[in-house]
């Protein structure tokens, strides 16, 4: 069943490949334009770092491993999810789903899989750069338990934002276009970008305790790159991020299958 | 034991009535008008294994609604249906193994790719053989004469190519039932006449149960023997092709050749003149009283060419469906009996 589902994935990422390589002007400018973005928020973040020598409890290094962890799962979450996720309204509004449901396979993997963008792989490959600059500078310990710990929090951050992210585009099945709702993706990634401890204040501090325990989307980034910088600070924490990723992925796939009860096709 | 049994089968939308204007955007904001549309109401039928079915309607009949019912991606709002053992809107895989939906106005092939690359993926989905996989696609790509183009992008294709390529993907996995929605439309006459007898040859070969729907009376008259008529939602006639012909064509056509450049000025008392060119004219006669009218224009007038035949198809399936109601198989419809 796995190896059969692991097949499958493989088929649709060569076929994206073989896709997007039909049109190599636009996969060049798609890669160059992603790392100019990336390469900006780098730059952007050491002006910062020109000026202190540490946010909140963050120093230069520490944040760059966050930065990197940041940009590592946001590439992955684009190239393996976002394409497909943001087209899901349009397969709706279009009847087009329906060949997706007419094949023997389960729904939720077909149209979350179909397509894998990989222009955003180079992001990916930057931010496991960035990573490694971080981790040469930091000098820190890599015990087997501690890399084991960080690739699990790792996967439940990526399984808590896929969660979130499936919520999202099950709606499209009632509302039909959700842009709105995929603006609410980008606040997510924006929340995803920062550590939590830089949000102080009468305002920033509550919007940060919801954020981490009630929508838990920035435990998405923290939880993985605090305890690979900071060590297991806290024993609960990284058993919330991974729960919340269990219970957000339960709770997404049961709604996607509601969703799709309610799905109408198009007229032809 | 039928394929397919649809047991009252209904399914009611509730559409948003929109308001005119600006004025009625800005209202709809706040409170909102809806209207329930019964798209398919209380349909019953039974197809047999290996019969060809033809499905007719005007547009928005529910043709299509109960298609999509029958193929799994919609939930009827009454009713049951079984087909091929299965509940299909529970959407088991074996059922899903077991039968192919294909719409002639949408594209299941990858775009950009060509269609060989799309049939590879197909066969990982289903899990084929290897072995399989390429007979089938070696026997498809002949019966349909496309081999030389399966290397080639799928969106530089011809339509009526492209058409070929996905029923080649439908039937890859050896469907047992196949679901056509309009298979032909846009396809000119020849590659409508290819399809039609790849489609009869494969139903004799293999045995496949079709169910087909089709503007087409062509598509339906190559490939259908039996024919279900919907209208409005509901199921109006289920029977043979040719009983349409029997109990709604009140008319036959009267082709007729006169000696000399022009037709009889008074052909009208004989019939509804259909047209009229030359010595040639083509009248509408009731049934019952051909062989009267017949007698009565070889007494008067020098025939060279007679030829008596049915309306169109299409003009007795119209009247059907301006015309239809509520019956089983065997009965009259009110009002279209014949007479």
């Amino acid at each position: 069943m796995i190896l059969r589902y692991l097949k499958l994935w493989f088929s649709l990422a060569k076929f994206s490949l073989l896709g997007e390589m039909a049109f190599r002007g636009n996969f060049v400018v798609k890669i160059v334009v992603e790392l100019l973005w990336l390469g900006m928020l780098l730059v952007f973040n050491f002006t910062i770092f020109q000026q202190t020598t540490q946010i909140a409890d963050w120093k230069v290094n520490e944040y760059l491993f966050f930065i990197g962890c940041y940009f590592t799962m946001g590439g992955l979450m684009e190239m393996l999810f976002l394409d497909n996720c943001n087209q899901f309204s349009d397969l709706v509004r279009t009847g087009d789903l329906d060949f997706f449901l007419l094949k023997p396979i389960d729904e939720q993997f077909l149209v979350s899989c179909k397509h894998i963008d990989w222009s955003c792989a180079p992001n990916i490959l930057l931010g496991l750069g960035v990573m490694g600059y971080a981790f040469w500078l930091g000098e820190w310990e890599l015990d087997f338990f501690k890399a084991v710990l960080l690739v699990v929090l790792f996967i439940s951050g990526m399984g808590l934002a896929y969660g979130f992210m499936l919520l999202l585009m099950s709606a499209s099945i009632w509302m039909m276009r959700n842009q709105s709702l995929f603006e609410m993706w980008w606040l997510f990634t924006t929340l995803m970008r920062y550590p939590r401890e830089i949000f102080k204040g009468r305002f920033a501090e509550p919007t940060q305790l919801f954020f981490s325990f009630v929508v838990p989307i920035m435990l998405v980034t923290n939880v993985p790159a605090r305890v690979m910088v900071k060590g297991l600070e806290s024993s609960w924490l990284p058993w919330y991020a991974i729960g919340s990723a269990l219970v957000v992925l339960g709770v997404s796939r049961w709604v996607f299958r509601a969703a799709l009860q309610r799905y109408r096709s198009a007229g032809s | 034991m039928p394929i397919i049994e649809a047991n009252g089968l209904s399914k009611t939308y509730r559409v948003y009535q929109k308001k005119e204007g600006l004025l009625g955007a800005l209202r709809g904001l706040f409170s909102r008008e809806y209207k329930e549309v019964k798209a398919v109401e209380d349909v019953r039928f039974a197809i047999e294994a290996g019969e060809i079915v033809g499905f007719l309607g005007p547009n928005g009949a529910g043709k299509t609604t109960t298609l999509k019912m029958l193929a799994g991606l919609i939930y009827p709002t009454n009713g049951t249906a079984q087909v091929l053992d299965h509940i299909p809107w529970q959407r088991e895989d074996a059922f899903r193994r077991r039968f192919a939906l294909v719409m002639g106005q949408k594209n299941q092939l990858w775009w950009d790719l060509p269609a060989a690359d799309s049939f590879q993926l197909h066969r990982e989905i289903y899990s084929l053989p290897t072995e399989q996989f390429h007979r089938t696609l070696g026997e498809l790509t002949e019966l349909f004469g496309v081999k030389e183009l399966t290397r080639q992008s799928v969106r530089e294709l011809s339509l009526g190519e492209r058409m070929k390529m996905e029923l080649i993907a439908a039937l890859l996995h050896q469907p047992q039932l196949l679901l056509l929605d309009e298979p032909t439309i846009g396809l000119d006459v020849v590659a409508q006449v290819t399809i039609l007898k790849c489609l009869r040859d494969y139903n004799s070969n293999r045995g496949v149960t079709i169910l087909l729907t089709s503007h087409y009376m062509r598509d339906v008259e190559a490939l259908c023997k039996r024919v279900l008529v919907i209208t409005q939602g509901r199921l109006v006639y289920d029977g043979p092709l040719t009983g349409i012909t029997d109990r709604f064509g009140r008319e036959k056509l009267v082709k007729l050749q006169f000696d000399g450049s022009e037709c009889p000025a008074n052909l009208e008392t004989f019939g509804d003149v259909t047209s009229r060119q030359g010595p040639t004219a083509e009248i509408k006669v009731d049934r019952q009283r051909v062989a009267a009218v017949m007698a009565a224009i070889l007494d008067r007038y020098t025939v060279l060419d007679v030829s008596i035949h049915d309306p169109p198809l299409e003009q007795m399936i119209a009247k059907v469906f301006e015309q239809g109601g509520v019956q089983s198989p065997g009965t009259p419809v009110p009002g279209l009996s014949p007479q």
